[in-house]
C-alpha cells in the first residue's frame, strides 16, 4: 500500500515537472494561475492554523506586485531579486501591521487585513508619479523574456517551497503551539505558549509567501494596477481554495487549487461576469455544511495527520 | 456589555478641547465642520444597526453595508415602477428587508452562532460576495442615480451659503438611536436583547427565548439598513460596491465606541466625518481622505491592546 503511494506521487511529480514538454500553452498558463493560487492558498492555511483569520491576501499579494515591478522599472533591479524583495517587503510590513494589531485577535485582525489592501489602493493612487497610479503600468519585459516553460518551473519551485515549508512547520513544535492557539488562547498561555510572539511570526511568513508569489505575478504577467493587483478576486479564491480542501491540513489547500483552479477557469469562460458570485455561494455551502473541507473530513474517517 | 450606555461627564478636559477645536474649525473653515457633521450624520445611521447585531448576537456582518446597497437598489425600483419618493420608500423597504433579514438570517448565521468565530466572519465574507456579486449580475456595475429637486435645498446665513438636505441623515441617526434606546428600555423584547448581549447563557437560564431574540434583532438591524438604502439613495449614485466602504467604516466606529456603546457611536462618527471632510477641503490631496478610518482603527487597537496589557 504504501509502495503504491509512493509510487503514485513520483509519478504525478514526474508528470508535473515535465509539464512544459507536452502541454501547450494555454495548459501552461492556467497552470500559472493554478500554482501562483496555491501558494497563497498554503500561506493563507498556515496563519489559518493559528485561528486567525486573514482578508488581507490580496493586500500583501499587492504590495509585492508593486515592490518586484517597481524596483524593475525605477531601479532596473534583476527580476528574481524583486520578487524576493518583494517578499521581504510584505513580511516586514505584516510584522509592523501585527506589532500593532495583534494583541486585540479575531474580528478585529480580520477586518485590519480587509481594510489593508483598500489602504494601499488609495496609496498607490496617490503617488502617481511613482506608481503608475490609476491605469497601473506595464512592464518593459518579462522574467525570463517570457519563456513559458522556465517560468512555469519558476511558479513551481515557488508553490512547492511553500508546501515544503508547511510540510515542515507540521512536523515541529510550531504546529502544536499554533493547533493550541486557535483550539483555546487560555489554555495554550498557561501551557507556556507565547501567544504574541508565535502570531506574529507566522502572520510575518505567511505574508512573506504572499509578497513573494505577488511578485511572481508581477513579472509573469508584467502589469500591475491598483485594481487587479489588489482585487477581491485575490482574497477570495485562496481563502476558497484553502477551505474547500481543508483549511487545517497541509494537502487540503493543495487539492483545493487543482480543483477550485480547473474549475474557475471553466467558470470564466462561461459567465465571465458572475463567477464571483459562485465562489461566495461555495464558501457559505461549505462553512455551513462541511467546515473541515475534503482533507479534514478524510483525516477524521481515516485517523490519521495530511 | 452596556448597550444603553449614556456617555460619561467625567472628562470634562476632552469635551472643553472639542468643543474649542469645533469653534475654532467654524471660523476658519464652517464648510468643513457643517459638511462633517451631515456626513458624520450618514455613517452613525449606519453604524448603530450594524453595533446592535454586534452588541447583541456578536457577530460582525461583513455584509452589512451591501444590505443598504440593496436598499438602495430597492428604493430604485420602487420610484422607476411606481413613482414613489425615496423618502417616502423608507417604511416600506424596512418591512421587506425585516423578512429579508429573517430569512437570510434562518438560512445562515443561526447555524454558526455558536460555532467559532472564525466561521462566522468567513461566513459573512461569503454573503458579502453574493450579494455584491449578485447585484453586478442583475444591475450590471454602471452607476446609477436619480433626479430630485428637493435634494438641492440650501440655506444662507450671512456669506455662508451650504446645503441642508442633507441633516436628514443627522435627523435620521437621532431617530435611530433614540428609537433603539426606548425598544431595548421599555419593551419585553428589547430588554431581553440586552440581557442576551450581556450573558447569554445567563438569558437562557432566567427563561428568555435567546434564539427568538437573536431572530429579531438580526432582522431590525436589516430592516435599519435597508431604510437607510432609500434615504442613502436620495444623495448618492449607486452601484454594487457602494456598501462596502461604509461597512468598513462602521466597524472603524464601532472599534472607537467600544462594542455595545450605541450612544458613543454619535461622538465618534463626529470626529470621523469632521476629519474626512477636512482632509477633502486640502485641494491635491483629497484622495487620502479614504486612509483616515484606516489608520484610526489601527490607532484605537493600539491604545485598547495597551489599556489591556496595563490592567
Amino acid at each position: 500500500m504504501r509502495r503504491w503511494r509512493e509510487l503514485l506521487f513520483t509519478l504525478t511529480m514526474a508528470a508535473v515537472v515535465t509539464l512544459p514538454l507536452y502541454g501547450g500553452g494555454y495548459l501552461l498558463n492556467v497552470s500559472n494561475l493554478i500554482l501562483i493560487h496555491m501558494s497563497l492558498a498554503l500561506s493563507w492555511a498556515l496563519l489559518f492554523w493559528s485561528g486567525q483569520l486573514s482578508l488581507g491576501i490580496s493586500g500583501f499579494f499587492g504590495l509585492g506586485v508593486y515592490t518586484a515591478a517597481l524596483s524593475f522599472v525605477r531601479a532596473g533591479i534583476y527580476p528574481l531579486l524583486g520578487i524576493l524583495l518583494g517578499g521581504v517587503m510584505s513580511g516586514a510590513f505584516a510584522l509592523a501591521v501585527g506589532m500593532a494589531v495583534l494583541n486585540l485577535r479575531g474580528m478585529y485582525f480580520a477586518i485590519v487585513t480587509l481594510a489593508l489592501a483598500e489602504a494601499f489602493r488609495v496609496i498607490i493612487r496617490n503617488v502617481p508619479d511613482l506608481s503608475g497610479g490609476p491605469e497601473g503600468m506595464v512592464l518593459p519585459s518579462l522574467i525570463f523574456d517570457g519563456d513559458p516553460s522556465k517560468t512555469y518551473w519558476l511558479t513551481l519551485i515557488v508553490a512547492c517551497l511553500t508546501l515544503v515549508l508547511l510540510m515542515v512547520v507540521r512536523k515541529s513544535r510550531m504546529h502544536i503551539a499554533l493547533t493550541s492557539i486557535r483550539n483555546d488562547e487560555i489554555v495554550a498561555q498557561s501551557n507556556g505558549v507565547n501567544i504574541y510572539r508565535y502570531l506574529l511570526w507566522t502572520f510575518a511568513l505567511s505574508s512573506a509567501i504572499q509578497g513573494l508569489t505577488g511578485g511572481l505575478y508581477a513579472h509573469v504577467y508584467g502589469f500591475i494596477s491598483p485594481e487587479g493587483s489588489f482585487s477581491l478576486e485575490l482574497v477570495l479564491l485562496p481563502i476558497i481554495m484553502a477551505v474547500v480542501g481543508g483549511a487545517t491540513t497541509t494537502w487540503g489547500p493543495v487539492i483545493g487549487a487543482v480543483l477550485l483552479g480547473s474549475v474557475s477557469e471553466f467558470l470564466k469562460i462561461k459567465i465571465p461576469n458572475g463567477h464571483l458570485l459562485i465562489y461566495g455561494v461555495i464558501i457559505v455551502i461549505v462553512v455551513l455544511f462541511f467546515p473541515k473541507g475534503i482533507m479534514g473530513t478524510l483525516e477524521e474517517r481515516f485517523q490519521r495527520d495530511w | 456589555m452596556e448597550l444603553t450606555g449614556r456617555a460619561r461627564g467625567k472628562n470634562y478636559l476632552i469635551t472643553a478641547v472639542s468643543v474649542a477645536g469645533a469653534i475654532g474649525l467654524a471660523y476658519w473653515k464652517p464648510y468643513v465642520l457643517i459638511e462633517g457633521v451631515q456626513r458624520a450624520g450618514l455613517y452613525a445611521a449606519i453604524t448603530l444597526p450594524m453595533a446592535l447585531l454586534m452588541g447583541v448576537i456578536g457577530i460582525v456582518n461583513l455584509a452589512h453595508g451591501d444590505f443598504m446597497m440593496l436598499g438602495a437598489y430597492l428604493a430604485f425600483g420602487l420610484s422607476d415602477y411606481f413613482g414613489l419618493d425615496p423618502l417616502l420608500s423608507v417604511l416600506p423597504a424596512a418591512v421587506i428587508f425585516f423578512l429579508f433579514g429573517a430569512i437570510v438570517y434562518i438560512g445562515t448565521f443561526k447555524r454558526v452562532v455558536n460555532a467559532p468565530e472564525l466561521n462566522q466572519i468567513l461566513l459573512a465574507f461569503g454573503l458579502m460576495i453574493i450579494l455584491t456579486e449578485g447585484a453586478n449580475l442583475l444591475w450590471t456595475s454602471r452607476f446609477i442615480k436619480i433626479s430630485l429637486t428637493y435634494v438641492s435645498a440650501s440655506l444662507s446665513i450671512g456669506s455662508l451659503t451650504f446645503g441642508t438636505f442633507e441633516f436628514v441623515y443627522v435627523a435620521a441617526a437621532l431617530l435611530i438611536l433614540i428609537g433603539l434606546q426606548l425598544f431595548l428600555r421599555k419593551t419585553r423584547t428589547g430588554q431581553a436583547a440586552l440581557a442576551v448581549g450581556q450573558n447569554e447563557r445567563g438569558a437562557k437560564l432566567v427563561g428568555i427565548n435567546v434564539e427568538w431574540t437573536h431572530l429579531i434583532i438580526f432582522s431590525l438591524s436589516i430592516a435599519i439598513i435597508g431604510g437607510i438604502g432609500s434615504l442613502f439613495l436620495t444623495r448618492h449614485s449607486i452601484s454594487p460596491i457602494v456598501g462596502f466602504p461604509y461597512t468598513l467604516r462602521a466597524f472603524c466606529l464601532i472599534a472607537m465606541a467600544g462594542i455595545g456603546n450605541l450612544t458613543g457611536i454619535l461622538w465618534v462618527s463626529l470626529i470621523l466625518g469632521v476629519a474626512e471632510n477636512l482632509v477633502l477641503s486640502f485641494r491635491g490631496y483629497a484622495g487620502w481622505a479614504d486612509l483616515i478610518y484606516f489608520i484610526l482603527i489601527v490607532a484605537v487597537i493600539m491604545l485598547k491592546s495597551r489599556k489591556r496589557r496595563a490592567q
